[in-house]
C-alpha cells in the first residue's frame, strides 16, 4: 500500500489534532449543565421508568464518539490516497493538446472558443482516476508544453489555466509528433486533441506523422462561422515618391452567409479611407489604394460588419503595416561631369547631392554615398557607400580587367538583387566596357558573356558597388532603367529597401534589421509586455504569434546615449485560420479520431477534501445544536 | 461577542437568561389597600345577612342552633344528613349549626426556598393573599396571627385584631425571607404546641414537601385546627424550559439526578406535575379540608373572591 496523496507523517499529524479536538468536543457535550429545579420527587417519579435506559444511552453515546474517530480515520485515509502498487503502474497516459490559434479565440461559443476549450479539459482533468497520467500542451505555432505528465490536477490546472490563444495559426503535424514521442513506450497512450477543427494537415517535411497505436481522441470546439477577415494588407512607397505609397488588402468572408462590412484605413491614428463593402460567401476581395499620402508611419485597415454587429473573431478583424521610414541620403558624386548621372539624381527629391570635382576631394562633411565617375582617388574617410561607375585606376578594391572593344550586353543578370528591381537591362547596348573582378565574397549581379560587368561587395564594413562601362558609351541611360538603378543601389547602402516588408505574418519566425553591434534586442510586444530576443547576423530573431505594432530596441553601450528603437507590424493574415467553421471530425493518417474515452472512472481526489471540511462543519453543527438544545 | 461569551450563553440555564427579578417594595402599595378595602366591603356585602358580620366556627354535631343547610358532597358525615328535608325536597342536604366565639385565624406561610423559586412570584402571591385575607379577617373582628414555616416556624407575629393593624402585618409579610428547607409535618407540631387557641389555620404553601405535605395537614386536623389550604400554584413549574442532557438538583435539598430532558420527558414531567396537584386536591377534599389552588398569574383580589365564592373562609 502506497500513499500517493497526503503523506503519512502528515496524516498522522492531522489524526492527532483533529482526533484531540473531537475527543474535547465529546467531553463537552458530555458535561451536563446543572438546573435547578424546586421539586425533585416529581422529576423522581418520572425518572424510575428511564433507569433502565441509561445503560443503553451510555453506550449510545460512547458508540457515537467511537465513529466519529472512525470517520475521522476513514477520511485520512482517504486524504492519504491509498493506492496499491499494482495500481500505481497502470493508468492511461495522456497528452491534451489543446489549440491556441488564432480561430480558437472567435466568441460564438460564451466567452470563447479558448475558454470553453479549458472547461473542456478542466472537466477532463477532474474526472481522472487515480492511476492516470495527463499532459497539457497548447499548440499554435509551437507546441509548448504546459505541465509535466503528472496525475497532480492542481497542476494540471494551472496547466489549463495557462493556455491562451495567439494570433498565429497552430503547427499541428509539430504538436502531434511531440505528443507522440512523449508518449513512447507508455502504458496506455492517448492523445486528445482539443479544437475547432481548423487545422493544417498532419503532416510536414518529414512526411505524415505516423500515430502508431497511440489512441486518437477529438474534442471539437466551436459552433458556427460567421467571420469576414483581412488576410492580406501590404504597404509600399513609391521609389521615385517616397511621399506617397500604395496599399493592397484582401478582405475574405469566410462564412456561408453575405455580409457588408466597413472597411476604414487609418493611417497615424487618423482615418484615411472610408469604404463600404459587399462580400458574397467566401468571397476574397483584393482593394488597392494607390497613390496614398497623409500617414508618414503607422497604418491601420480595420473592418466592422455594416449591420452593427461583431463577427465572431475580432482578432482578424485589424490588420497592421508600418510605411519605411524615410530620409535624406547624402551623397558625394566624384565627376568631371556627367549630364546622365546629375540628371538622374535630380530625380529623388529626398537626396542631398554634392557635386564635386576629382581634384577636390574630398569634399567637407559626411556622406552615405560617394559616386566616383571615371575616376579612382583614395577614399577618403566619411565616404560612406562607394557606386564606381567606369572605374580605370588601380585604386579600387576590385580588379579592374581589360578593356573589350566589341559591342557588348548584359547576358546573365542576377533577376533577384535589388540593385536591379524594376529594371529591364538585358537589351541594353554597351559599346566598350571593362570586365571587373571582386574576390570570393563578392557577388555579381550582371555580366556578359564575356565576364561580369555589375559587381557588389563589401570591403571593412563599407559596401560598394561597381559598374565596368561609362554610361555615356552605351543606350543604358537612355532607359528608365537608369535613374532606378541608381535609386536602388543608393537605397541598397542607405538600407532604405524598396522592398521593405511593411508587416510580418504571425506564427513565422521573423528577422528583423537590428543594429548589428549588439548581441540581444529587447521588443516590446503589442500587449506592452518586454522580452529580450537575440541577434543574429544583424538580425533580431524572433516566433511572433501576436498581431499589431512591436517595438525593438538595442541597448547602446554607452550609458546615457538614446537607443535605436525600431517599429514594425505583424498580422495573422491567414485566409485559414480566419475560416472558423468548427469541423465536427478529425483524420489523422487516414484514422477518425474518436470521442474521448470515460474519464470518470476513479473518484475525484478533491471529494476527499469536501467530505473531510462536510464533516467537520457537520460535528460543530451537532455540537452547537446540541448545546442549543435543537437536536434533543 | 467573544467565543467565551458565546458558549456561556450557549449553556447556560434559561432561568437566568430572564429579566430583573421584581422586588417586594410595591407589594402592598395604595392601590393594594384600595383593593383590600373593596374585599372587606364585598364579603360582607354578599354574607351579611347570614352571619351579620360576625364569624363564628363551626362545630358539626356539637351545636346548639342550627344555622342553614348544605348540599351534602362527598365525604361528610352522614349523621349530619336532614332525611326530613331529604323526604321534601328529595336533595340530601347537611344540617349547619353554629357556635358563636371568637375565632382565631392563623396564617401560617409556607417560607421555604422553593416558594422563591423562578422570580419568586410564589412568595409574593402568598404574601398578597394573607394580607388580603387578614384584612378581611382584621374588619370581621377576628383575632389574626402569622407565621412563617419552612421545617421549623422561622417567623411569628402574635395574634391581633382591628383593622388598624394591617400595616403591622404588612411589615411582617414584607420581612418574610425564602429560605431553608420545607417540613411542614415538623414545623406544624411546633405550630399546634405553641398555639392552645385552636381555629382556623390558613395554610399558603407549594405544598412540596419531600416528606409529604399530607403530614402537616393532619397535624392540624388531629389537634383540632381547621386547616384551609391555598395552594400556591406557579404553572410554569409544570413547564420547564428544559432540553438535553442536564443535571438537575432540588433547589432545597440539593438532590442531584442527571436527565436527557426530551419533549417526550417534557410531557411526562408536566403531567406528574399536574397528577401531584390533584394528588393535594384529593387528598384535601377526602378529609374536608378546604382546598383553594392559586394561581400566580391571577390577580389576588380576584383569587380572594374566588376564596369568598368557594366558602369555609367566610361564613
Amino acid at each position: 500500500m502506497h500513499f500517493t496523496g497526503v503523506p503519512l507523517q502528515t496524516l498522522i499529524q492531522i489524526g492527532a489534532l483533529a482526533g484531540a479536538a473531537i475527543v474535547v468536543f465529546y467531553i463537552l457535550k458530555l458535561r451536563r449543565r446543572p438546573v435547578a429545579v424546586p421539586f425533585s420527587k416529581i422529576w423522581q417519579k418520572i425518572l424510575r421508568d428511564k433507569e433502565a435506559t441509561s445503560l443503553f444511552s451510555q453506550l449510545k453515546r460512547l458508540l457515537s464518539l467511537l465513529l466519529q474517530l472512525a470517520l475521522l480515520a476513514l477520511l485520512l485515509l482517504a486524504l492519504g490516497d491509498p493506492r496499491t502498487a499494482a495500481n500505481l503502474i497502470e493508468g492511461r497516459n495522456i497528452v491534451v493538446l489543446i489549440d491556441g490559434s488564432a480561430s480558437m479565440k472567435a466568441t460564438d461559443v460564451g466567452p470563447s472558443r479558448i475558454e470553453s476549450a479549458r472547461e473542456r479539459v478542466r472537466a477532463m482533468v477532474r474526472g481522472l482516476s487515480g492511476s492516470d497520467r495527463m499532459l497539457i500542451a497548447q499548440m499554435d505555432a509551437a507546441v509548448t508544453p504546459l505541465s509535466t505528465l503528472t496525475g497532480e490536477i492542481s497542476e494540471l490546472e494551472a496547466g489549463v489555466a495557462a493556455v491562451k490563444a495567439s494570433d498565429a495559426s497552430a503547427d499541428f503535424a509539430r504538436s502531434l509528433r511531440f505528443a507522440a514521442d512523449t508518449l513512447r513506450g507508455l502504458p496506455s497512450p492517448e492523445i486528445i486533441v482539443v479544437s475547432d477543427g481548423a487545422l493544417s494537415e498532419a503532416a510536414d517535411a518529414a512526411g505524415p506523422v505516423h500515430l502508431g497505436e497511440i489512441k486518437l481522441s477529438y474534442v471539437p470546439v466551436g459552433m458556427r462561422a460567421k467571420n469576414a477577415a483581412i488576410t492580406g494588407f501590404s504597404v509600399r512607397r513609391y521609389p521615385l515618391d517616397k511621399s506617397r505609397y500604395e496599399v493592397m488588402l484582401e478582405v475574405t468572408n469566410t462564412s456561408d452567409e453575405a455580409m457588408d462590412v466597413e472597411l476604414s484605413l487609418i493611417g497615424d491614428g487618423q482615418l484615411t479611407d472610408l469604404s463600404r463593402l459587399r462580400l458574397n460567401p467566401h468571397e476574397k476581395l483584393p482593394r488597392f489604394y494607390p497613390n496614398l499620402s497623409g500617414a508618414s508611419k503607422t497604418l491601420e485597415a480595420k473592418i466592422a460588419l455594416g449591420d452593427g454587429t461583431r463577427d465572431d473573431l475580432p482578432a482578424d478583424d485589424r490588420a497592421y503595416a508600418l510605411l519605411p521610414e524615410r530620409r535624406r541620403a547624402r551623397v558625394q558624386v566624384v565627376t568631371t561631369g556627367n549630364m546622365f548621372l546629375e540628371a538622374a539624381l535630380l530625380l529623388d527629391e529626398y537626396l542631398d547631392v554634392t557635386t564635386v570635382d576629382p581634384a577636390k576631394y574630398p569634399a567637407k562633411g559626411a556622406y552615405d554615398v560617394t559616386i566616383f565617375d571615371g575616376v579612382t582617388p583614395s577614399v577618403a574617410a566619411g565616404s560612406g557607400s562607394l557606386l564606381y561607375l567606369n572605374p580605370t585606376g588601380t585604386n579600387v578594391p576590385f580588379e579592374v580587367g581589360a578593356l573589350i572593344d566589341d559591342e557588348v550586353g548584359f547576358d546573365e543578370l542576377d533577376a533577384k538583387s535589388p540593385l536591379l528591381r524594376y529594371t529591364a537591362l538585358s537589351d541594353v547596348n554597351i559599346a566598350r566596357a571593362h570586365l571587373l573582378k571582386g574576390e570570393k565574397d563578392d557577388k555579381i549581379v550582371a555580366r556578359s558573356f564575356k565576364g561580369p560587368l555589375l559587381i557588389q561587395g563589401r570591403r571593412a564594413g563599407v559596401k560598394f558597388v561597381a559598374l565596368g562601362f561609362d554610361v555615356r558609351e552605351s543606350d543604358f541611360p537612355l532607359r528608365i532603367a537608369w535613374p532606378l538603378f541608381l535609386l536602388n543601389t543608393i537605397n541598397e547602402f542607405v538600407e532604405e529597401d524598396v522592398g521593405y516588408i511593411s508587416s510580418f505574418r504571425t506564427g513565422t519566425v521573423w528577422s528583423i534589421p537590428a543594429s548589428s553591434a549588439s548581441e540581444s534586442a529587447t521588443l516590446e510586444l503589442p500587449d506592452g509586455s518586454k522580452r529580450s530576443v537575440p541577434i543574429k547576423d544583424g538580425r533580431a530573431v524572433f516566433l511572433g504569434q501576436e498581431a499589431g505594432f512591436y517595438k525593438i530596441s538595442t541597448g547602446t553601450p554607452q550609458p546615457g546615449a538614446a537607443e535605436d528603437v525600431t517599429m514594425f507590424a505583424a498580422n495573422l493574415a491567414d485566409p485559414e485560420e480566419s475560416a472558423i467553421a468548427p469541423h465536427p471530425k478529425l483524420e489523422v493518417d487516414g484514422r477518425a479520431a474518436g470521442d474521448v474515452g470515460e474519464l470518470k472512472i476513479g473518484v475525484r481526489r478533491e471529494m476527499w477534501v469536501y467530505l473531510l471540511l462536510a464533516v467537520l462543519l457537520v460535528t460543530m453543527l451537532e455540537w452547537l445544536t446540541f448545546h442549543r438544545r435543537v437536536t434533543v | 461577542m467573544g467565543v467565551l461569551d458565546f458558549f456561556k450563553k450557549a449553556t447556560s440555564p434559561l432561568s437566568r437568561r430572564l429579566g430583573p427579578s421584581r422586588t417586594d417594595d410595591d407589594l402592598f402599595d395604595d392601590e393594594f389597600q384600595r383593593k383590600l378595602d373593596y374585599l372587606a366591603m364585598v364579603s360582607r356585602r354578599v354574607f351579611t345577612g347570614a352571619m351579620r358580620a360576625e364569624r363564628r366556627t363551626k362545630k358539626t354535631g356539637s351545636g346548639v342552633e342550627f344555622a342553614d343547610h348544605r348540599d351534602y358532597a362527598p365525604g361528610d358525615d352522614f349523621r349530619y344528613l336532614d332525611w326530613h328535608a331529604y323526604q321534601r325536597f328529595d336533595r340530601l342536604l347537611i344540617r349547619l349549626y353554629e357556635e358563636e366565639e371568637d375565632l382565631s385565624i392563623y396564617f401560617i406561610v409556607d417560607s421555604s426556598s422553593s416558594m422563591a423559586f423562578g422570580d419568586g412570584e410564589k412568595l409574593r402571591q402568598a404574601k398578597r393573599l394573607t394580607a388580603a385575607l387578614a384584612y378581611v379577617g382584621l374588619a370581621n373582628l377576628d383575632r389574626i396571627a402569622i407565621v412563617t414555616a419552612t421545617d421549623e416556624i422561622s417567623g411569628r407575629m402574635q395574634s391581633t385584631r382591628g383593622k388598624a393593624r394591617i400595616f403591622r402585618i404588612f411589615r411582617f409579610l414584607k420581612d418574610v425571607k425564602a429560605e431553608g428547607h420545607t417540613d411542614l409535618g415538623e414545623a406544624m407540631k411546633t405550630f399546634v404546641a405553641q398555639h392552645k387557641r385552636r381555629g382556623l389555620a390558613v395554610l399558603l404553601t407549594d405544598l412540596y414537601d419531600p416528606a409529604g405535605f399530607e403530614r402537616g395537614i393532619n397535624v392540624l386536623r388531629y389537634n383540632k385546627f381547621e386547616p384551609f389550604v391555598i395552594h400556591v400554584v406557579d404553572p410554569t413549574e409544570g413547564r420547564p424550559d428544559l432540553k438535553g442532557d442536564v443535571r438537575i438538583y432540588d433547589c432545597e435539598t440539593g438532590e442531584e439526578r442527571e436527565v436527557t430532558v426530551t419533549a417526550k420527558v417534557l410531557e411526562r414531567y408536566g403531567a406528574a406535575f399536574e397528577e401531584y396537584l390533584e394528588e393535594a386536591k384529593r387528598f384535601c377534599t377526602a378529609r374536608q379540608v378546604s382546598y383553594f389552588r392559586a394561581d400566580v398569574n391571577v390577580p389576588f383580589d380576584e383569587l380572594i373572591l374566588r376564596v369568598f365564592r368557594r366558602g369555609g373562609f367566610l361564613r
